[in-house]
């Protein structure tokens, strides 16, 4: 599901988790925080850069994606770049309804590209994280960086629960689809519904056997794993303060360069 | 003029029909939101989602079966949203589940369960992000629950009918989240106008599709299923 595929194949998986959350981290926050097309771009080739040599992750997976976040960008860039502009200078521009004037100014039109390469940088600088590093793991490190214990285990118990009612739920639709469940609308409302409250009902009577599997094997109220044998990732943290000071020089070139 | 605003209406469910957005890309993406922005919406989260987790913890605390049912619930809230919801002009997209959770679990264990399933959705799908967490768990898992559970329980005080109850309230609710998403942005970026037409009225099919599929959900379970809801109480 996702990204998950991608983080067991990869070669960062038996790194210690911890360094490989600073890097992701620092990475994303310094691209959001300084606010700079340049740092943006950067951001975006540096880290996938890194996720493809060092993880080993495939060109093609990295792309796939990459695009997923760019419906909600372009949809949501649209009303930054086009809007009411009034008496502004525009670049391009036309009357609505004969009555107001909309069109794309050079400000506007910045202003939307430094949002989308922001995003992109910060999106990149997450898949960073979530192709390289197992969920088990990154849930094992939330618990090492001080997450409430019971947090940490319900988002464990989620995350398996997870791929076992969404293999059922595709089962059921197969099912349904193979008896013309989703022909139209009607019937699709009708089916959906069936499914969805299948699978609950399901899930519920699961959870009760899950418990009562856990307690006769004397389940007291926490989940004790032992945490995985993991290679040292120090050398992850010089990385870090290296694309720090690569993000911090390339935003001061930028302003010395670009009024 | 008159002819190009019946043109203009008579073009509006068509372009309702091609812009529903589907809702996986409905929640705000990374790093879209300023930091300061980002942040305080983090902030904003933050009582309630304590909140939510004490309760959660009190209950699990009295009822150690709780804990395993909450994560099959949240479990169950991931892969609703993940489900592909028939609208009525043959586009598909994605149900919130806010109405179905909130009706079933309450507001509070939703906020948590939502932040779970959030920050799931972010990592494995990136359908939002790390930095608009706390945006997106405000508009979808704090204002979404707290308009359906208001709205659910207001109508079944005012002895309406239970069917339209909960209609009301998956529907509203679904609108509830998106119009909040829309004024997040508009906060930000200004021109809510815009947004509130790509990211809420766009939504007005779809959540009376959720609303709808809550409903015939309601009914199967009320016929088939009064026992293992009883299950839930512990919640």
């Amino acid at each position: 599901m996702g990204t998950d595929r991608c983080a067991y194949l990869s070669r960062l998986r038996r790194v210690d988790p911890v360094p490989k959350i600073w890097l992701a981290l620092t990475a994303l926050l310094l691209c959001v925080l300084v606010d700079s097309l340049a740092v943006g771009i950067f951001t975006l080739g540096a880290l996938s850069a890194l996720n493809l040599s060092l993880g080993g992750q495939k060109a093609g997976d990295l792309f796939h994606f990459l695009k997923v976040p760019m419906t909600f960008l372009i949809i949501g860039c649209l009303p930054i770049i086009l809007r009411p502009i009034g008496t502004a200078e525009a670049l391009w521009a036309f009357r609505l309804l004969g009555r107001w004037t909309w069109g794309v100014t050079a400000e506007n039109l910045r202003l939307g590209l430094l949002v989308l390469c922001k995003a992109m940088g910060a999106v990149s600088a997450m898949y960073f994280l979530s192709m390289n590093t197992p969920m088990t793991d990154l849930t094992m490190a939330l618990e090492r960086l001080h997450v409430p214990r019971l947090f940490v285990e319900l988002t464990e118990l989620i995350y398996r629960f997870i791929f076992l009612l969404a293999g059922e739920a595709g089962r059921i639709r197969v099912a349904q689809e193979a008896r013309l469940g989703y022909r139209d609308f009607k019937g699709s409302m009708q089916a959906l519904g069936t499914l969805l409250s299948t699978v609950f009902v399901r899930s519920l009577r699961r959870g009760d056997r899950v418990f009562s599997a856990l307690e006769s094997r004397g389940y007291t109220g926490v989940l004790i794993t032992l945490p995985g044998q993991y290679a040292s990732g120090r050398w992850l943290y010089g990385l870090t303060a290296a694309i720090a000071v690569c993000q911090l020089l390339i935003l001061a070139a930028e302003r010395r360069l670009l009024p | 003029m008159k002819r190009s605003v019946w043109k203009i209406c008579s073009l509006l469910p068509l372009a309702l029909a091609l812009l529903t957005v589907p809702a996986g890309a409905m929640h705000i993406a990374e790093g879209y939101l300023p930091v300061p922005w980002a942040f305080g919406w983090m902030a904003v989260c933050v009582p309630f989602v304590v909140a939510g987790f004490l309760s959660i913890k009190k209950k699990v605390a009295l009822e150690p079966r709780a804990k395993v049912l909450l994560a099959m619930c949240g479990a169950f809230a991931f892969v609703l949203s993940a489900l592909k919801i028939p609208t009525m002009f043959g586009s598909c997209s994605h149900p919130t589940g806010v109405g179905l959770g909130t009706i079933l679990f309450g507001p509070t264990a939703t906020t948590v369960l939502g932040l779970i399933v959030l920050l799931f959705q972010a990592l494995l799908l990136a359908h939002g992000g790390l930095t608009t967490l706390g945006a997106n768990v405000f508009s979808m898992a704090i204002v979404g629950p707290f308009v359906s559970f208001g709205l659910y329980t207001l109508l079944k005080k005012a002895g309406a009918k239970p069917a339209l109850a909960v209609f009301a309230a998956a529907a509203l609710g679904d609108l509830a989240t998106y119009v909040v998403t829309s004024i997040q942005l508009g906060v930000v970026y200004g021109n809510y106008l815009e947004y509130l037409s790509i990211f809420a009225l766009t939504q007005i099919p779809l959540a009376i599709a959720e609303g709808l599929l809550t409903v015939v959900v309601f009914n199967v379970l009320e016929k088939y299923a009064k026992e293992d809801l009883r299950a839930l109480a512990v919640l």
